[in-house]
């Protein structure tokens, strides 16, 4: 079971960079996800591993195979790699069997009864067992992402790439089919690709996720470290919901920010930097207004503008004392607050995260 | 673009031909035609279209044409719109049937329908004048079909459903809910129509008219019968002439430039005004489509419909059976006069015929094999951006569109009748006008086919394991199959009826059925017209329902 190696892709549409010396190393078995908003070359980077597009410059290596470079590319039929397409790409002429059946045909050694043998064992994975003689046509959207699962597993391909393979599924079955493609990745342990712009998804599915930017990636990490300890405001804001403050470093761990000063995560950061915090709403506490808080925790007093009750948690809006700075926080359904009142927060240091790209 | 320069395969030779032969194809008889136009015996001239632009009896057929296509133009809205709005929109009766009587005048051969109504309006023995006479005692022909407004209505008669085509499927797309939507701010149902519908459906209308104009400009078969009789010439008659004893090619060379020039300028104006104001095809996403009640005005509407109908088909089709069943078709069809001595002779005993019935067949199957192969890859090569300069080949392969049959048979003509490749003479030369002219129509059935097929389809079976050309055989062949069968009926269609090219490129061994009808207008045998028109419209009904059930909609549809 060979690695992915990619190593400095470049590839422009015209002067559009599609991708910008992206470099990206897959262990073999590991499951990575592209995470990215629409146009970061998350899906343009899939296409070139799998060989339908030919790079600038860069390469693409399956374990000791070189399969991409500028010089050369092995075609896509070439590869032993399988793939999921957004649109799950079912031949509508075909029957479900013969869909999942196809691969078979350019597989050495695999004659005509390990064929029908191959099929209906894949099927039954799949939870498709009897739908055998059926077309696309005739299938739920959910069943036809199971042929599209089935079609490409049942190859044993080396290399699995997915290609937002979700994003046409109503909600329900998406959180579903999210833990089921999980459970066959765990039973097949194939080396997979998975692009994505979902990053609940890509949490849920991912051993490790690659944050793209422009062609980019970013920041690669398993879910805990892009969402705990984001590198870049890019990262920090594009995985879940924060409250992004300007400001300047005042010691290695500290951080003014106006008039006010936070305790962050300690960096090394040489004082005087321009920096940004980021602290995620629900790291925020909130409490009774409190004149003398205890040592080592951020304690801010201000006043709810706006409380939002959700359900399962209320979210508010806190314009903070002393400054222009409105904080989102988000608590548990319990104490509830109304707007006008004054309130303190508390944050602990560990979870102000201090971003050096602030720059941008 | 990059991306099919790179990853070019053992299939790109495939593409790169397919590519090649287009550029032959087209390139080499219009190079031809524009050097042949200002070749002189001292090197490059002007003097061809001095001599062309001087005449005074060509500068007459120049005027004549312009005022045939402009009331042609004019005739077609007039006639076309009115019957899409009243199918499209309204519950005048028989929608259905007035529908696929459009359809039929729309793929009658108009020289057929010409011949028809010189039968019927002829000033002597002309049915409807005969009838006049009985009726009214006058001596009098009431109806003389050998003059420009009879060239000018038997003309209408067949091109008014392109304006049809145009403003039914436009009509189609506009939903009713905005409409509606003006009505409920307070227009009544005059000002819904002045400031909604009518301004959304100009476009169509204006291309509409547009598009007659072009038919009737490029137009032969009816002008040679109506107006030469009548003693005046067109431009497409006038080129012909040149062809004649002896034969001024520079001349004609000369004359069809400005032709060709007229007719692409016109396609680009067409273009613009659809392009510009595209809203009207994109407006109406899944609204509904509201039937307007005509109250009172119902059966009158239905009246005039039948009118159009009438001289459109069942006067023409009527005058046809009857001239093909009847010893002498200008007598009463009774049973002294009923034979099938016209279909025996026809098909059996005068030779002309017989072999000009095996020659269009040849010709038809051949050219829409090849056609529909050609235009197949070229779309695929389009639609995949396989070769560098794929836009290149989709606007040549269009490109047709804009040479009128006569002036491609010119282009031929000089391009084939000298080496390397001396065709004249030959099926061959017929067989590449034919390929050539029906390519447009081919190349749009095809291109809508494979954007029709997404890509990933493609990519899905590569992935597995399979090449480019067995994804073509395995997936994208059968897929396309139905739309690739359409294509191969359009061209076959557009060969069998084809008269204006074949006119100048025939010998006496290649006459195809078309031109054999022409001849045999000079020897006055209607009867085998009649029954080889009958021939030609039975293959094109047969034809247009294997479209149908190929495409599963009808022919005049929208595409999508």
């Amino acid at each position: 079971m060979p690695g992915v190696s990619i190593r400095g892709l470049t590839l422009r549409y015209g002067d559009l960079a599609a991708v910008e010396g992206l470099s990206l190393e897959v262990a073999p078995g590991e499951l990575v996800a592209l995470l990215g908003p629409s146009g970061c070359g998350k899906t343009t980077t899939l296409r070139l591993v799998a060989g339908f597009l030919t790079p600038e410059s860069g390469e693409i290596w399956v374990g000791d195979r070189c399969l991409s470079s500028s010089a050369s590319v092995v075609p896509p039929e070439q590869r032993r790699m399988a793939m999921i397409f957004q649109s799950y790409a079912l031949w509508p002429h075909m029957t479900v069997a013969q869909n999942v059946a196809y691969g078979l045909r350019f597989k050495s050694g695999v004659g005509r009864s390990d064929r029908i043998r191959r099929v209906s064992e894949m099927l039954r994975v799949v939870q498709l067992a009897g739908y055998e003689a059926r077309y696309p046509g005739e299938l739920s959207g959910g069943q036809q992402q199971r042929v599209a699962v089935a079609r490409a597993l049942v190859v044993e391909p080396e290399i699995l790439l997915l290609d937002e393979p979700l994003s046409n599924l109503d909600a329900n079955l998406r959180e579903e089919m999210r833990f089921e493609i999980r459970r066959l990745h765990e039973a097949f342990g194939i080396t997979t690709l998975y692009v994505t712009h979902d990053q609940a998804e890509a949490m849920v599915i991912s051993d490790r996720i690659a944050v793209l930017e422009r062609g980019r990636v970013v920041q690669t990490g398993t879910g805990d470290e892009v969402f705990g300890r984001p590198r870049t405001r890019f990262v920090a804001e594009f995985i879940g919901r924060t409250n992004l403050l300007d400001g300047v470093a005042a010691a290695s761990d500290t951080v003014t920010v106006g008039r006010l000063r936070f305790r962050v995560a300690g960096t090394g950061v040489a004082p005087g930097t321009r920096v940004a915090v980021s602290i995620r709403p629900h790291a925020i506490a909130l409490t009774e207004p409190v004149d003398h808080p205890a040592p080592g925790v951020n304690a801010l007093r201000g006043t709810v503008k706006r409380a939002s009750f959700l359900g399962d948690s209320v979210d508010y809006e806190i314009a903070l004392a002393d400054s222009d700075i409105v904080l989102r926080v988000v608590t548990p359904v319990g104490q509830r607050r109304r707007a006008g009142e004054s309130v303190g927060l508390q944050i602990d240091p560990a979870a102000c995260i201090m971003l050096t790209d602030a720059g941008a | 673009m990059r991306l099919g320069a790179r990853a070019l395969d053992r299939s790109a030779v495939v593409w790169v031909g397919a590519a090649l032969a287009l550029v032959v194809l087209m390139a080499l008889p219009l190079g031809w035609l524009v050097a042949l136009s200002v070749s002189g015996e001292q090197g490059a001239t002007l003097a061809h279209y001095r001599a062309v632009l001087g005449d005074l009896a060509l500068r007459k057929a120049v005027w004549n044409t312009i005022v045939l296509a402009f009331w042609v133009g004019l005739g077609s809205v007039a006639v076309g719109a009115p019957l899409a709005w009243l199918t499209a929109r309204t519950d005048v009766p028989g929608r259905g049937v007035i529908r696929t009587l459009v359809l039929a005048s729309f793929v009658t051969p108009p020289f057929l329908g010409a011949f028809a109504w010189v039968m019927l309006a002829g000033p002597n023995a002309g049915l409807l004048n005969k009838l006049w006479r009985g009726a009214t005692g006058s001596e009098d022909a009431l109806l003389n079909i050998f003059s420009m407004p009879g060239l000018i209505f038997v003309v209408t008669t067949y091109t008014f459903p392109y304006v049809y085509i145009m403003i039914a499927n436009t009509l189609a797309l506009i939903a009713s809910d905005l409409e509606e939507a003006a009505a409920i701010l307070g227009a009544g149902r005059f000002a819904v129509a002045l400031t909604v519908t009518l301004p959304m459906v100009l476009p169509a209308l204006v291309s509409g008219f547009i598009l007659a104009v072009l038919q009737a400009l490029a137009l032969f078969g009816s002008p040679a019968i109506l107006s030469l009789p009548a003693g005046f010439h067109t431009i497409t008659t006038q080129i012909w002439t040149f062809f004649h004893f002896p034969p001024k090619i520079e001349m004609a060379a000369a004359f069809s430039i400005p032709l060709l020039l007229a007719t692409a300028l016109l396609l680009l104006v067409q273009k613009r005004i659809l392009g510009r104001r595209g809203y009207a095809a994109i407006g109406g996403k899944g609204g509904q489509r509201r039937t307007i009640a005509l109250g009172r005005w119902r059966w009158p509407a239905f009246g005039a419909c039948l009118v159009v109908m009438a001289c459109a088909i069942f006067l023409p089709y009527g005058i046809l059976a009857k001239a093909a069943l009847s010893r002498a078709w200008a007598q009463p069809l009774t049973w002294d006069n009923l034979t099938l001595a016209n279909f025996t002779f026809t098909f059996f005993e005068y030779g002309a015929t017989r072999d000009a019935i095996v020659n269009t067949l040849e010709l038809g199957v051949a050219t829409a094999t090849v056609g529909a192969g050609l235009v197949a890859l070229l779309a695929y090569i389009t639609s995949r951006r396989l070769v560098l300069g794929h836009r290149l080949v989709g606007f040549l392969a269009l490109a047709p569109v804009v040479i009128p049959g006569v002036v491609l048979a010119v282009a031929l003509f000089i391009a084939y009748t000298r080496p390397p490749l001396l065709l004249y003479g030959t099926l061959a030369i017929l067989f590449i006008a034919y390929l050539t002219k029906e390519m447009p129509v081919g190349y749009a059935q095809s291109d809508a086919t494979f954007r029709g097929i997404p890509p990933e389809l493609e990519d899905a079976g590569r992935i597995l394991g399979a090449g480019r050309l067995r994804i073509l055989r395995d997936v994208t062949a059968p897929l396309a199959r139905s739309g690739i069968i359409a294509a191969w009926c359009f061209i076959f269609i557009g060969v069998i009826r084809e008269l204006s090219a074949s006119i100048i490129l025939f010998t006496p061994t290649t006459k195809v059925m078309s031109v054999v009808i022409f001849d045999l207008k000079e020897e006055g045998q209607f009867g085998a017209i009649a029954v080889l028109g009958l021939v030609m419209l039975a293959l094109t009904f047969v034809t247009v329902a294997v479209v149908q059930a190929a495409l599963g909609r009808d022919v005049l549809g929208v595409r999508e």
